[in-house]
């Protein structure tokens, strides 16, 4: 079946080349709920990029601050006459704006952790790939080390270590980032290392960076983007766990799970806009991260993708 | 007695595809096979033959449309029937042998468990009558120590065993009708023919109907009664065997028989359309390639390379599942190849054919004490850039798989040239020149430069790839079964083109290839080899017609073939 | 087989190893003990003694080879804050965490595998979809989220389960345990669909994909050949082939399950190991974290063991020589 849907393929008339941007109009076509995530993420990063402009304030800034306006539940109305849409904590800072600004702390954390974290896995899986030998073995046992370890238990020894803050925080899920896209990396490449267009690179006589650059890298680098959405919610949750449980990012950069935990305490009587709020917008942009991540995952998957 | 067993009449099936558009396997198919006949179903990739089969078991992909016609059994049409309807017809009144054997069998279940569920599910033996009708079975089919097989699993025999399996499971519910879907292709040669000889008996003593779809049309000179040929899921012609082998009715058939590599004597072409492209700016990659730097020549029938005790020991590693495993691939070996002559090296899967011409090129690491001498020198370990360019600016290879052999990544014309472009023997602007002279010289159009690989077929990669290996104007070329992944009539196509060039060129070649009648058309002398070692070696007008050594005697005599002065 | 054990065995006590080095010299830069565990009032003279009581005033070598014999000999220290010995501080608490996480993996198992092979052999329904865009937003919840909606809904709410605590327990073979024991049992239940939905939604897939991928392969569609009927084809072909992943990956990810019940028993306030390890690192109780630690990591080499070895009963493709 498969060579026969290829020989047709071929033997059509020629077709342009599609566009990338035509083949990811391919993936999501057919697919709104894929769609509606995407667009929900569209939203929420732009979000977070300018919430000091369309927040309706500033929750950073105390002068602004009236203890009067504490614990005033969804709809009301403030001291300065204001509305506030999802209520206000006991300090009396606007929900709204401290969930657009915790939406910034909670995704530059997750981006950069698993940009940062991924590119030195990739290059590292590489690298082991393709020298073999003691380089292989010293990375490969690193990686062993790492993933006998559950990431969230490494996180939290690591911010009991090093004291906690945005920094550490994002040093903690780089060293959870890195060793699962390591060994991914390094198991495309063993297989594509077999393949006869890398002999035919050797025979060229081309040296080993530009076989890895060249060659390597854009013929291995799939897997690892189609994980890249799983690892940032992934990322996000572990931030937001970790803010939560008091070892992750400071009280005076709350991201969303620190809101979460300040409104911890009041869910217990019946204040659950401070904590349930946060936590919404929280599930709310990991959910359509994850709904775009399972529509690239189910388009790589061959044994789906032959039949659709 | 010819009494109608299955029949497909009119049959039309359409796959919707991805992109809208609608795919069809079959067109307006109609066949008949009686009680006791072998139908051969023969076509080249994409004909769609495959499709036949799964129609007839209810086996299509779920996205299947059946657009026309049906398939009915013993008068009865079976083509609409629901998943639970058809379980008792498969098995049970039609057999089932799968492509390939090691995939076919369940791996964590044992040979028995799946050869008795067959059995108990279908006759009205069971428990240990059933075990005992298993073992009754499989030593009809030759096969030693049955009872012991029942209880291993499938990784643990060999393909050739499985195989039996498969054809045990087949036949146990003496079933009318067995479809074989390319029973022979996974199998080395010496097996195949065992396989041919079982078909055939089943069919002629237990008057069973047998359909084999097969794309090799020695198979089908051996054992069919009636052939049927297709293309793109169009029927072209069919008839009694010796009819569509001696006289074909239609270009297409008369093509495909002509390029059937034929083992009696060597042709100077094959008689099919292709090689080298006669026209447009042929004449210019011709110069380029022609304008090598004048080497040490050496004169026609001096040795140009020479290999002395060449051998390679392959290690496993220890791992956590077993402990280190030595392998001897290639076990002492010594031969020459002479200038502007090509030399084969033939022999079945695991003798070590490949990995000679890998040790030639340096892309494994020979076990110490062997010589490599080209051009007179030694061929050295190489260490430096200048020194690898130097190599491979002479020794290039033409390898097995078009599919992997081009970076996925790169376009047609990047693969060609970015090599040379990266040593900076071509610039930028002329590189891109040069690899549209070359497509065209290996006969493909120029507007495939920008084409990403993925869009061309099997046969124009392998083109592309010859491209790339002439782009560093070699003197020897290592070919690695160049041909074995492709139709039969591509690879006609693809080896005039390499003759055309050898004798443009001047090119010596070193011509691995497990099919004798390919290393006949292609080859002036040839090496035999088995389990790494040479068995033997000589002209091919000896080796392959008259050979000394019992294994080559065998390997002639078990090769499937057909008489060609009927052909013509 | 031997020689397997004996390798695995040697691989092992060097991960041990290691880790007691990194996790030693972690914590060492951690914090100051002294500097927690002094009151306000105390002097200098106080301080080193505490020191020196403590024994952190010692090289960092000696430290660790004191330690690292008193390890081998059963003494992991005693704890800072609760000065008792950390080894039966921990095993105390051991089983009401074991007994939770296992639940979990049972309600995992339970309702997620056969959810699974469900989706995977009607990929087209319509439950299909919606089962998996449920796993997806069971994916995304972060947990310590679903247990505060788990408190809020069903202890807040509708006040029908408690929000924290382990109730009333068995004592069973001189381990206390809530499971055979109604008010243990209503207190673990929360906490263990807590650690569950993650395990559902994780058994789900892994047994869809599993499906999918056995079902296109082409002993499949030989056995569908052979006339097989569909039911034995599921219970016999299809489950003795994604068992094994199954198996594999559930024993595997246990030290994950563990490692999330330090979030599950600090929202529930329950009194396993994980709450312990988190008081233990916010008052900087170093022997615990660290006996802790090292613990776990022992546990992992148990289970990545019993995991392999299992791998191989239940894969006839692999035999450990």
């Amino acid at each position: 079946m498969e060579t026969a849907v290829e020989q047709t393929m071929t033997s059509r008339p020629d077709k342009p080349e599609p566009t990338k941007w035509k083949r990811a109009k391919k993936v999501f076509k057919g697919h709104p709920m894929a769609i509606a995530g995407l667009i929900g993420v569209t939203l929420f990063i732009l979000t977070a990029i300018f919430a000091p402009l369309i927040a309706p304030q500033n929750p950073y800034d105390l002068a602004k601050l009236d203890i009067l306006d504490g614990l005033l539940p969804p709809g009301s109305r403030l001291y300065d006459g204001t509305y506030s849409v999802m209520g206000t904590d006991a300090l009396g800072r606007d929900i709204l704006s401290g969930v657009m600004y915790g939406l910034r702390i909670s995704l530059f954390v997750a981006f950069t952790a698993v940009l940062v974290g991924s590119s030195i896995g990739v290059l590292l899986g590489l690298l082991a790939a393709l020298r073999g030998g003691w380089v292989e073995t010293i990375i490969m046992r690193a990686v062993d080390l790492k993933i006998s370890f559950p990431g969230i238990l490494l996180a939290l020894m690591l911010l009991a270590i090093f004291g906690t803050g945005v920094d550490k925080v994002i040093y903690a899920l780089i060293i959870g980032a890195w060793a699962s896209k390591a060994r991914l990396v390094r198991a495309v490449a063993l297989s594509e290392m077999k393949k006869e267009y890398i002999d035919a690179a050797r025979l060229a006589g081309l040296s080993d960076f530009r076989i890895m650059t060249r060659f390597l890298l854009p013929n291995s680098i799939s897997p690892v983007l189609v994980v890249l959405p799983m690892s940032i919610s992934g990322a996000i949750g572990a931030e937001a766990t970790l803010s939560f449980l008091g070892v992750g990012v400071p009280i005076t950069e709350p991201s969303l799970g620190l809101l979460i935990a300040n409104g911890n305490d009041y869910l217990l009587s019946g204040k659950w806009w401070i904590s349930i709020f946060p936590g919404l917008v929280l599930v709310a942009m990991v959910l359509c991260i994850n709904v775009v991540s399972d529509r690239l995952r189910d388009h790589s998957n061959p044994y789906l993708r032959a039949k659709d | 007695m010819m009494e109608q067993l299955i029949s497909v009449n009119d049959l039309t099936i359409a796959y919707p595809m991805a992109d809208g558009e609608i795919f069809r396997a079959l067109k307006r198919i109609s066949i008949d096979i009686h009680r006791g006949q072998v139908v051969g179903v023969v076509g080249e990739s994409g004909a769609g033959k495959s499709t036949i089969g799964k129609a007839a078991l209810g086996l299509l992909d779920e996205n299947a449309v059946i657009e026309t016609g049906d398939v009915s059994l013993g008068g009865n049409s079976i083509s609409g029937l629901s998943e639970s309807e058809f379980t008792p017809i498969r098995g049970k009144r039609i057999g089932y042998i799968y492509q390939n054997p090691m995939t076919a069998l369940n791996p964590v279940l044992t040979i028995g468990e799946q050869l008795l569920e067959t059995i108990e599910t279908h006759t009205d033996k069971k428990g240990k009558s059933a075990r005992a009708y298993a073992i009754e079975l499989l030593e009809h089919a030759e096969v030693t120590e049955a009872e012991d097989r029942l209880s291993k699993y499938p990784h643990q025999l060999s393909g050739g065993l499985c195989q039996r399996m498969v054809f045990a499971i087949a036949i146990c519910a003496r079933p009318d009708l067995i479809i074989a879907d390319e029973p022979t292709t996974a199998l080395d040669v010496t097996v195949q023919k065992a396989v041919l000889d079982t078909l055939k008996k089943l069919a002629k003593q237990d008057n069973i109907a047998i359909i084999l779809i097969t794309h090799d049309m020695g198979v089908v000179a051996e054992i069919c009664d009636y052939v049927y040929v297709l293309r793109y899921g169009g029927m072209v012609e069919h008839g009694p065997t010796k009819q569509i082998l001696t006289q074909p009715k239609k270009d297409y058939s008369r093509e495909l028989m002509a390029a059937i590599p034929r083992i009696d004597k060597k042709l100077a072409r094959f008689a099919v359309p292709g090689g080298m492209s006669k026209t447009g700016n042929r004449q210019r990659a011709l110069d380029f390639l022609l304008d090598r730097e004048e080497r040490s020549a050496i004169a026609k029938g001096e040795p140009l390379l020479s290999v002395r005790n060449l051998s390679k020991t392959f290690v496993t590693p220890a791992n956590v599942v077993s402990a280190a495993k030595e392998f001897k691939a290639v076990d002492n070996i010594s031969f020459d190849v002479i200038s502007g002559e090509t030399m084969g090296i033939v022999g079945e899967s695991g003798s070590g054919k490949s990995t000679v011409g890998r040790m030639i090129l340096g892309l494994h690491t020979p076990d110490e004490g062997y010589q490599l001498t080209y051009r007179g020198k030694d061929l050295p370990v190489a260490k430096s850039r200048a020194e690898r360019l130097e190599l491979s600016r002479s020794l290039q290879c033409i390898f097995q798989d078009p599919y992997s052999s081009l970076n996925p990544r790169m376009t047609a014309g990047e693969n060609i040239t970015h090599a040379i472009k990266a040593h900076g023997i071509i610039g930028r602007a002329a590189a891109h020149e040069l690899a549209g002279n070359l497509m065209e010289l290996v006969g493909l159009q120029r507007g495939n430069v920008r084409k990403m690989p993925h869009a061309l077929s099997g046969g124009e990669r392998q083109r592309i790839g010859i491209a790339r290996a002439l782009s560093f104007r070699p003197d020897f070329l290592f070919c690695d079964e160049p041909t074995s992944a492709l139709d039969v009539t591509v690879q006609a196509e693809l080896l005039n083109l390499m003759k055309d060039l050898q004798e443009a060129l001047g090119l010596t070649m070193l011509f691995v290839s497990h099919d004798l009648a390919v290393v006949r058309q292609m080859c002036d002398r040839v090496m035999v080899m088995k389990s790494g070692q040479v068995v033997e070696i000589g002209d091919c007008d000896k080796v392959l017609v008259n050979p000394d050594n019992p294994y080559t005697q065998g390997l002639l005599k078990v090769m499937p073939r057909f008489s060609f002065d009927e052909a013509r | 087989m031997l020689s397997f054990v004996l390798r695995r065995l040697g691989q092992s006590s060097v991960l041990v190893l290691i880790m007691s080095i990194l996790v030693f010299v972690g914590m060492y830069v951690v914090s100051d003990p002294v500097a927690v565990l002094a009151s306000d009032d105390f002097t200098e003279e106080d301080r080193i003694a505490l020191a020196s009581e403590l024994g952190v005033d010692r090289p960092l070598m000696v430290q660790y080879f004191s330690f690292l014999s008193n390890v081998v000999r059963g003494d992991f220290g005693t704890s800072f804050v609760y000065n008792e010995p950390v080894l039966p501080l921990i095993v105390e608490r051991l089983p009401a965490t074991l007994e939770v996480a296992f639940l979990a993996i049972a309600i995992g198992l339970c309702i997620g595998v056969p959810l699974g092979i469900y989706s995977g052999l009607n990929r087209k329904k319509k439950t299909t979809k919606t089962i998996s865009f449920l796993t997806t937003v069971g994916y995304s919840i972060p947990n310590f989220w679903q247990a505060l909606l788990l408190i809020l809904v069903f202890a807040v709410w509708l006040k029908v389960l408690p929000a924290s605590g382990r109730g009333d327990t068995t004592t069973l073979f001189g381990i206390e345990l809530s499971f055979f024991n109604l008010d243990g049992l209503r207190h673990m239940l929360l906490p263990a669909i807590n650690l569950a939905i993650y395990k559902i939604c994780m058994q789900t897939r892994l047994a869809r994909s599993g499906t999918q991928e056995v079902m296109f392969q082409d002993y499949m569609t030989f056995a569908r050949a052979k006339g097989i009927p569909r039911p034995r084809l599921i219970r016999r072909h299809l489950m003795r082939n994604i068992l094994i992943p199954i198996v594999t990956i559930t024993g595997l990810e246990l030290g994950g399950l563990i490692a999330f019940s330090t979030v599950t028993e600090t929202v529930f306030s329950w009194p396993g190991i994980g709450k312990l390890l988190l008081d233990s690192i916010h008052n900087a109780d170093r022997p615990v974290v660290v006996a802790y630690l090292i613990l776990i990591v022992m546990m992992f080499v148990v289970i990545n063991f019993v995991v392999d070895v299992l791998y191989a009963l239940l894969d006839p493709r692999i035999r450990y020589t």
